[in-house]
């Protein structure tokens, strides 16, 4: 059942526009920005660092956005809502580090994308496995109406091309499709872009929430089923962002992942999608967009239904941040939740087809083996069934505690 | 500055149990209305009587239990009201009493309250009044026989929801649109029943069917979303099996209370059929 779900007004085809805002005097680069374990520091207090230096080694790579002194490095606040080792810099005029732009060809790509530290949106690298891939999926749909997706599309056609042709080549995949709602402007602007390339298409979808969902866009898109415990990649399906596409063309031309078009919306001056350094305080990137009208009551990373509510506003844009959303206290619900009433709305909504509302009452009297057995691991936490919930039971939040109670009961079983 | 905290989603729909209640209720005001026009006071007396007899009997065993009192959601309302309109006009007052009490203080409270209870409570309500004081519910007129009922107005009317036909369908077109009611249960019910009379020949009791009674049964009451099933294929076979029990009880009972008992048996299937329609997640196992 499509659902959509509105949460700001419709935004204008201005506000679609790409604005750079001023850099921050101060900006904190978390050293985990992806799903694993932190990087190493490579810097410490005192040393002068350049843009696009690299200041963080690991798993993945992070490199300094700004150009100026570390002031500090330590445990700091981040969108997750823990605490991570970051660096701290001060930032001060000083030319951007000039780096080759490598020659393009298909074995260096690989390397690159590593070394420039590119992130999906998922907290995943684009490239994760040697598998074999035929098909590559591009999700250009605007997560919870953050349009971030959109503006890139509009402002950089060519150089998203560009990458998925070269990130093509680099696979051995045959085809790739790029889906799109139906509404976006960014429609035609891809259509046109792709005409002379016949492997690839535009595929428009209906306008509902979530339209991201790898799973689902595999089985939609590519007609492949993706079972439980294994990734799209098992089916020879690759699935990458328009952000991601976007970063490997900067990375191709020297420039490694240190800026991110995100969106801002809510109750702020002007809502629109801004090129930010990574690291940038949001308390700054709202500040930019025409600060808060009212008293902001939640600030939220990364959209209304599954993003993060932040307790402070001094916490850094990162690689995986889409937008920032900003309620005043007339938009924050705060119905006490009734009983469930079996509507079956949940069930509807759901987009992987479970039964929300069963592992809600299970997971709420701690019957983790039940849950387990309505394949509570599938869920992927879209939030659409505690959206449409008429009961404004806090689903997502008691599945978590179901999936956790599962895996706290499979360590005790090991040891 | 501080800012709230919670967990996603941070924004919510705007239906909420109360509209969900109350949306049902509102759905059913045209045809009460329609019922005081032709019935006149008797007809206001036992959806007054019923009604508040729901909410008080809610609002004492709430109380009396020291929990919070729900009866502002509107379900007290809502069973009260349906209880009302399957009833004749021209019973004793106390007769819509004794059924809304039956039905919060048994069928809802002892079950559980809303969300868990099996059989709904104003059909509970109404069996309980049929099996104690069944001379007491006979109506004074069936619709018309042999010809199909007046769409509009029907003068033939026994039962307060027989009035109009088309104010039920108005109403429940209402409620399916806003989903208040379970679709997939209301219309397989509806669209299986006509064609599978015909076929076993029991084309002449179709005018009941097109009563405002039918109507209210199987879009008030069968697809009402507590009993009902949940899995998306469960409520097609809830559907399917409640016509099936339907036209066995047509063969043997009268119209209404027939369909009544059908409604209630199929109830107790509902966990049954949930329990083995579970959905495989779209990945597969």
């Amino acid at each position: 059942m499509p659902t959509r779900v509105t949460l700001c007004e419709a935004q204008e085809a201005s506000a679609l526009k790409i604005a750079t805002i001023k850099t921050p005097d101060q900006v904190i680069i978390p050293l985990q920005q992806h799903a694993g374990a932190v990087c190493n520091s490579l810097v410490s207090v005192g040393d002068i660092v350049s843009a696009g230096q690299l200041i963080g080694d690991g798993e993945s790579r992070i490199h300094s956005s700004v150009s100026g002194e570390v002031t500090a490095v330590s445990e700091l606040p981040h969108p997750t809502g823990k605490n991570v080792p970051s660096v701290v810099i001060n930032t001060h005029e000083g030319a951007e580090k000039e780096i080759e732009p490598e020659e393009l060809s298909t074995g260096k790509l690989r390397h690159i994308i590593r070394e420039a530290g590119i992130i999906e949106p998922n907290g995943l690298s684009t490239l994760r496995t040697k598998a074999e891939i035929d098909t590559i999926i591009i999700n250009g749909t605007n997560t919870d109406d953050l349009s971030s997706n959109a503006a890139l599309m509009l402002d950089y056609p060519a150089e998203i091309v560009y990458s998925l042709k070269a990130l093509m080549e680099l696979v051995g995949a045959k085809k790739a499709f790029i889906v799109i709602e139906l509404n976006s402007e960014a429609l035609q602007v891809m259509r046109t872009e792709t005409i002379p390339d016949r492997n690839i298409k535009v595929i428009a979808t209906p306008m509902y929430y979530p339209p991201g969902t790898e799973d689902v866009l595999v089985k939609n898109v590519a007609k492949k089923k993706v079972p439980r415990g294994s990734t799209p990649e098992d089916r020879g399906v690759l699935v990458s962002s328009i952000a991601a596409m976007k970063a490997i063309y900067d990375a191709v031309h020297g420039i490694p992942m240190i800026k991110k078009v995100i969106t801002v919306a809510g109750a702020v001056g002007s809502p629109r999608n801004v090129l930010v350094d990574i690291g940038t305080p949001i308390g700054h990137v709202i500040e930019e967009c025409g600060g808060c009208n009212g008293t902001p009551a939640k600030i939220i990373v990364n959209g209304a239904i599954s993003g993060t509510a932040q307790y402070t506003d001094q916490v850094p844009v990162i690689k995986t941040t889409t937008g920032i959303l900003v309620q005043t206290e007339k938009d924050v619900n705060r119905e006490p939740p009734a009983p469930c009433i079996n509507c079956a709305w949940c069930v509807d909504a759901c987009p992987i087809g479970l039964m929300p509302h069963l592992l809600y009452g299970y997971a709420d009297s701690a019957e983790f083996d039940r849950c387990a057995d309505l394949y509570i691991d599938d869920c992927i936490e879209c939030g659409l069934c505690a959206y449409i919930c008429p009961s404004k039971l806090p689903i997502v939040q008691m599945i978590r505690y179901g999936k956790h109670g599962i895996a706290e009961a499979e360590m005790e079983d090991l040891s | 500055m501080t800012f709230t905290i919670s967990p996603p989603p941070h924004v919510k729909s705007r239906e909420s149990v109360k509209s969900v209640m109350w949306g049902t209720v509102a759905a059913l005001i045209p045809v009460s209305l329609a019922a005081i026009y032709l019935f006149g006071l008797p007809a206001l007396m036992v959806i007054l009587a019923s009604v508040i007899a729901a909410v008080v009997t809610e609002v004492i065993i709430y109380w009396a239990a020291s929990q919070p009192i729900t009866a502002g959601d509107g379900n007290a309302v809502l069973i009260g009201l349906l209880l009302a309109l399957i009833l004749p006009p021209d019973i004793p007052i106390w007769i819509p009493i004794a059924g809304s009490v039956f039905a919060i203080a048994v069928a809802k409270y002892i079950f559980g309250g809303t969300g868990t209870l099996i059989f709904h409570p104003a059909l509970i309500g109404f069996a309980f009044l049929l099996a104690a004081w069944p001379t007491l519910l006979s109506t004074a007129s069936t619709p018309h026989l042999g010809s199909f009922s007046d769409l509009f107005l029907e003068t033939g009317a026994g039962r307060l929801i027989e009035v109009s036909p088309a104010l039920v369908l108005l109403g429940g077109a209402f409620v399916l649109y806003k989903r208040y009611v379970d679709r997939r249960v209301a219309i397989s019910a509806t669209i299986l029943l006509i064609p599978s009379m015909l076929i076993l020949g029991m084309g002449w009791q179709l005018p009941y069917i097109l009563t405002g009674g039918f109507f209210l049964g199987l879009i008030f009451l069968a697809a009402d979303p507590v009993t009902s099933p949940v899995t998306k294929r469960g409520r097609l076979v809830y559907g399917i099996v409640l016509v099936v029990l339907i036209l066995i009880q047509l063969h043997f009972n009268a119209y209404f209370t027939g369909m009544c008992f059908a409604i209630l048996l199929m109830n107790a299937f509902g966990p049954f059929i949930d329990k083995n329609t579970v959905p495989t997640p779209i990945g597969g196992r």
